[in-house]
């Protein structure tokens, strides 16, 4: 074997070596992160559904639907003793400027709109959205259908996870 | 054998403090410019992103002067790229885990730390041709330096934006106090806004050319005036000795 081929070998194998050295890391980072990361998870969901709907309320387990959407994944029924009084919406969604992931509340009796809590945001422009577009909307100062606000492709993400979220409460109804 | 050591004392002083001060990556370099005015909005934010980016900068130049030696010149820049994406990685996961406030605030900006010019010039730059040592000394210097610049642009405009100071909103692990220093309505929310960043950058680099342009100045001065005085001195040296050898003819 000439001593260019060798050299390329040698090259090939550092570099494999570097990745996978790499990926063992990240796996063992991820081994002991990802029950705290999925805790974390869990409690913001909670504290989620206590924004919308307030304190005094019990939740159910995690429900899936039978219908398959895009951005919503599952939900939970919102009791006040034995009344139904809402429905929350974990949904998830992405665009060209990132992830953002939300928990939707619904009235139980109705398809009208509660709230929304933010469980994760990794838009690039992750402020202005929230502060010019999700708080109002949470506050009704703002119509859901309003998009433009300075994070306009995001607003459109929110809003059509929103709107998915509602159409998935309709299948809830007639059942 | 002192003087050596005596320099190498030296050396590592100036080593850790030329990324304070003659070469911050942020003010003097204009490196990272984008988490520095993405971040900027709270004094804790800064804090937070100046300490992730400090981490990944040690860790990054660490590993890679340890390999330097074993890294072929033809895959060094995969190499570095595959080393601090992992840095990035762990400490985005941690970051999730440990302090979930912090990882929703710079959301994508922790991400982002891979693509930073700052982290991948050092290795590139320093750490490639350095001992272990000095590659740390140089990343903790860097890192500091940055952290410093991007919490001063924060204190100007958490304060100028929100008229207040807020902490434990992000390190949940200390409790929530707000110094509300500037009434409320009084405060300029322009601040708050990537143009506030940019006009707050602008003005911090147009402060600092103007010390770096009076320095020079005034050096200028002092070496004209240095000229002038010696020019003086041996013109009159030389009219002293043609008057004493007209004295003597």
């Amino acid at each position: 074997m000439d001593s260019q081929k060798k050299h390329y070998i040698i090259t090939a194998i550092t570099l494999g070596c570097i990745a996978a050295v790499a990926g063992g890391i990240i796996g063992l980072t991820n081994m002991l992160t990802k029950d705290r990361i999925v805790q974390n998870e869990k409690n913001k969901i909670k504290q989620g559904i206590t924004e919308i709907f307030g304190e005094n309320v019990a939740v159910s387990e995690e429900k899936t639907l039978s219908n398959s959407y895009k951005y919503v994944q599952y939900y939970y029924e919102v009791k006040s003793g034995d009344k139904l009084v809402g429905q929350v919406f974990r949904t998830s969604g992405s665009n060209m400027y990132g992830k953002i992931s939300l928990m939707v509340g619904f009235d139980g009796n109705s398809q009208v709109f509660k709230g929304l809590s933010i469980v994760t945001n990794e838009q690039t422009y992750a402020t202005t959205l929230v502060e010019n577009y999700i708080v109002p909307v949470n506050d009704g100062n703002r119509d859901i259908e309003d998009v433009s606000c300075g994070a306009t492709y995001g607003a459109k993400l929110v809003r059509d996870m929103i709107n998915e979220a509602r159409e998935a409460t309709g299948e809830l109804m007639y059942d | 054998m002192t003087d050596k050591i005596k320099r190498e004392k030296g050396y590592t002083k100036a080593n850790f403090l030329k990324g304070l001060f003659v070469e911050n990556p942020l003010f003097v370099s204009i490196l990272g410019t984008c988490p520095a005015l993405a971040t900027t909005k709270s004094l804790e934010a800064a804090i937070g992103m100046g300490l992730l980016f400090t981490i990944v900068l040690i860790c990054s130049n660490v590993l890679v002067s340890l390999l330097r030696k074993l890294i072929p010149e033809e895959i060094r820049t995969p190499s570095y790229i595959v080393i601090i994406a992992t840095f990035v990685t762990m400490v985005k996961m941690f970051t999730n885990a440990f302090l979930p406030e912090l990882y929703s605030t710079l959301g994508v900006f922790i991400s982002l730390i891979v693509v930073n010019c700052i982290v991948l010039g050092r290795a590139e730059a320093y750490a490639s041709k350095n001992n272990v040592f000095d590659s740390f000394i140089d990343a903790l210097g860097m890192g500091i330096g940055y952290t410093l610049a991007i919490m001063l642009m924060a204190i100007f405009r958490e304060f100028l934006g929100t008229g207040a100071f807020t902490f434990g909103k992000i390190f949940t692990f200390i409790p929530e106090v707000k110094l509300q220093i500037i009434p409320k309505g009084y405060e300029i929310s322009l601040f708050q806004t990537p143009v506030g960043a940019f006009i707050v950058f602008a003005l911090i680099l147009a402060v600092i050319a103007f010390i770096r342009n009076r320095k020079a100045e005034l050096k200028f001065n002092l070496d004209k005036q240095e000229k002038i005085r010696k020019a003086q001195e041996a013109k009159l040296k030389a009219a002293q000795a043609a008057a004493n050898n007209g004295g003597n003819k």
